[in-house]
């Protein structure tokens, strides 16, 4: 498979601060990817860096066959983080001016621009204000205006924020959609239940550093399943059980405790499970658990994917 | 359409299709009709006040006389002045010119008062409290309107001088007793110049005569006396220097909030991703420069066409001070310099900004800078080569407004050569600086200062 993109050693340093460290990776062509990691792990400083909107400390980036962002923009869609719109523009005319900036011509933008609201279900809304729309309908017009030129690249960055679950739903299908058509899509997200849920790969940024690249499932691969338990059972016994490598307490109220048991490396829930009942043991819940992309983040970095690792200093941020 | 021309087309339409475009369009023209028109209608509006002039005993005979004197005389004066203004207008302007000349000089030269016959019951009451009494029920609102007076004016002598008590109808309005001062003053002038032997009539004479001075110079057109088209130059320059500094300060503004609106919306970003810090920085300026040189032909034709219908002499005046020595190139030229320095400047500094109080840090020096010009510009009228103002027409934030007021006095081809040099050449280093804080500043959510944006040129976004 061709690579749409390719990063090789990549570096960004805000004065003292280093956003990203020597981060390599490829997207191919027509596949997506999520590019996951907490607020702070360097995901929009790399995007901008793929963009050429920020020049690389070190490394170099090829996207779509070239050396930088800038000399393939028309080809690029965008959607950044911080969202906004001129408010005084109409849906419409806001979609025709951001697709001429990518040479559509103006009227096939106007007419692509209705076609597609009318998709997302904003055909009434096409003439009002910007000012005039909902928060989710403004994003679902932004999206559209930044693949109206029907790019061969999209990255979209925190693409669910500030949405609710059906909006959510609604950007999948549109992710999906832009897959299907031939786009490669690389997005930024610190939820990882869309990247398990849309994603061909994903690649993992924690503290400025790829943590890992690769499937969904690969990624979850390397952490281990668990046992969920939940009873009247001490920690201690728990770890007794055949195949249990360390117990963690998730919870525990009158007595009753909801334990994770992780398993070791070809170790059986059932034989966990007979043991627990032959023991004793007073088990009123079991349940194995498959390991998430969330549990397979905590496991691959340590850290948490929902904890701000935004560090940088005003002097670091004034450079840029 | 190309990028800049697209972003240039958009900040064109943004303003242009704002109702504040079209009022701040009228507004000026509006305000300069209304500027002259005010005080007419002001004047016109005001009622003549009807007032009654009492000698209060034997003490003070001539005195109502001599009241009754210097309001024609003052009427004749004003009348003097009036033909004299018709003269004028008429020599720059035709009949037309002059004829609307004498309108608003007769509506605004009518002292608004009249002397009218005293009630007889006033004439008859005893002088002090009785008349008094009297007086204020004529200026109070008991008697019907058509009996009602404006003002009482009760002459006396005291020690031999004139005195007066004005009684008015309301108690701002001194107009009546500036008036009885004036003409007690004058009458008391002739009384003592009478006492001394010297003749009434010579008095009233000497104090008519207007002499007739001629402005004479080696450098007017005639290279003798001074005309009116001599003085053209030096106030279409001042003018141009003035008009200059409102339009770039404006259009510079313009472009300020308009940066920080992207800014604060979170467009600016997603602009740099179609486009480059260069092409959006000229798409804008340029945009906002079409939106200025809008308004200024705007303004200009309807100046023009005010000045052709009211004084076409006049007005093909300006057009020759205009058309010749390429004065209107040099205008174009200083516009072009002019705008490009501050635009950018604002620009870039808008890029850091996602409000106004965010700019105060860097606009509140510059605002103070831009001051000068506006001082020293007044000064070039009169003396163009005053050491100050042909020094600091080398300054390139001030060349603009400086050598557009000095252009008509026709200074030395090497200060307009160099200041212009100059100016074009600080206009690209401005645009070159910007341009690296505008990029810098755009993804940066770091405070404004000068040592961050002193820092964004220094790194340029990199």
């Amino acid at each position: 498979m061709t690579a749409a993109l390719t990063l090789e050693g990549l570096s960004k340093r805000y004065g003292d601060f280093q956003a990203v460290r020597d981060l390599s990776f490829q997207v191919e062509k027509g596949t997506i990817c999520g590019f996951l990691g907490p607020n702070g792990a360097g995901k929009t400083s790399t995007i901008r860096m793929i963009l050429g909107l920020q020049s690389a400390s070190a490394g170099k980036i090829s996207i779509l066959g070239a050396d930088d962002g800038r000399k393939v923009r028309d080809r690029i869609g965008f959607l950044p983080e911080e969202r906004g719109l001129y408010k005084k523009m109409t849906p419409v005319d806001a979609i025709a001016f951001f697709g001429a900036l990518k040479g559509l011509p103006s009227s096939e933008g106007r007419k692509r621009a209705k076609d597609m609201l009318d998709a997302q279900g904003l055909g009434a809304s096409k003439n009002k204000k910007m000012k005039e729309l909902s928060k989710g309908m403004a994003q679902k017009v932004q999206l559209i205006a930044s693949v109206v030129h029907r790019p061969e690249f999209v990255i979209l960055d925190e693409p669910f924020s500030g949405l609710d679950p059906v909006n959510q739903q609604g950007l999948e299908a549109v992710i999906r959609d832009l897959a299907a058509n031939g786009a490669t899509v690389l997005f930024s997200t610190h939820v990882m239940q869309h990247a398990e849920r849309l994603c061909d790969k994903v690649v993992l940024l924690a503290r400025g550093r790829k943590a890992f690249e690769g499937t969904v499932s690969e990624a979850r691969a390397t952490t281990p399943r668990f046992l969920e338990l939940e009873g009247a059972i001490a920690p201690d016994q728990a770890a007794t059980l055949p195949g249990v490598k360390g117990v963690e307490v998730v919870s525990e109220r009158d007595g009753v405790r909801v334990l994770k048991a992780g398993l070791s490396q070809g170790g059986r829930g059932q034989d966990a499970l007979k043991a627990a009942f032959l023991g004793g043991l007073d088990v009123r819940r079991f349940e194995l658990r498959e390991p998430t992309l969330h549990d397979a983040f905590i496991g691959l970095t340590g850290d948490s994917p929902d904890i701000d690792q935004s560090t940088k200093s005003q002097g670091a941020e004034a450079a840029r | 359409m190309n990028r800049t021309l697209l972003i240039a087309r958009r900040e064109y339409a943004a303003y242009a299709k704002t109702v504040g475009f079209w009022l701040s369009l009228l507004a000026f023209p509006l305000f300069a009709v209304l500027g002259g028109a005010i005080p007419i209608l002001i004047r016109t509006s005001e009622p003549v006040r009807e007032v009654v002039v009492i000698e209060e005993g034997p003490q003070a005979v001539g005195l109502a006389g001599a009241v009754q004197d210097a309001l024609r005389l003052d009427q004749e004066r004003r009348e003097g002045r009036r033909l004299e203004a018709m003269a004028e207008a008429e020599k720059a302007g035709g009949q037309a010119g002059a004829s609307a000349a004498g309108d608003a000089l007769n509506r605004l030269g009518d002292l608004r008062l009249r002397i009218v016959e005293t009630p007889a019951d006033l004439t008859a009451a005893a002088p002090g409290e009785a008349r008094e009494a009297l007086a204020r029920r004529y200026l109070g609102d008991e008697l019907p309107e058509a009996e009602q007076l404006d003002s009482v004016v009760l002459l006396d002598r005291a020690d031999g001088k004139p005195t007066a008590r004005v009684w008015t109808r309301r108690a701002t309005d001194d107009t009546v007793e500036d008036f009885v001062r004036d003409a007690l003053k004058d009458a008391n002038r002739r009384q003592v110049f009478q006492t001394v032997g010297i003749d009434a009539g010579v008095v009233e004479e000497t104090e008519k005569f207007r002499p007739t001075v001629t402005a004479l110079s080696p450098k007017s057109a005639s290279g003798g006396e001074v005309s009116f088209r001599d003085q053209l130059p030096g106030i279409i320059g001042l003018a141009s220097g003035f008009i200059l500094w409102s339009l770039i300060i404006t259009g510079a503004s313009i472009l300020l909030n308009s940066v920080m609106e992207e800014k604060s919306n979170k467009i600016l970003e997603v602009l740099l991703s179609s486009a480059s810090a260069s092409e959006i920085l000229t798409g804008k300026v340029l945009g906002v420069a079409l939106l200025t040189t809008s308004v200024m032909l705007v303004w200009g034709g309807i100046g023009a066409f005010g000045l052709i219908s009211a004084a076409p002499e006049t007005a093909v005046q300006v057009g020759e001070v205009l058309l010749e020595g390429g004065m209107l190139g040099y205008f174009a030229a200083y516009a072009v310099g002019g705008y490009l320095m501050y635009a950018v400047l604002f620009a870039a500094i808008g890029a850091f900004c996602e409000t106004p109080r965010d700019a105060q840090t860097l606009m509140g020096p510059i605002m103070m800078i831009l001051v000068v010009p506006i001082i020293v510009m007044q000064m070039a009228l009169n003396t163009p080569d005053a050491p100050v103002v042909r020094i600091l027409s080398w300054v390139p934030f001030f060349t603009p407004f400086l050598m557009s007021a000095r252009a008509p006095s026709e200074p030395p081809l090497i200060e307009i050569v160099g200041t212009m040099a100059g100016m074009f050449a600080f206009a690209l280093f401005m645009v070159w600086v910007a341009g690296r804080a505008f990029r810098a500043g755009a993804l940066s959510d770091v405070k404004l200062s000068w040592k961050s944006f002193a820092g964004a040129i220094r790194g340029g976004g990199k």
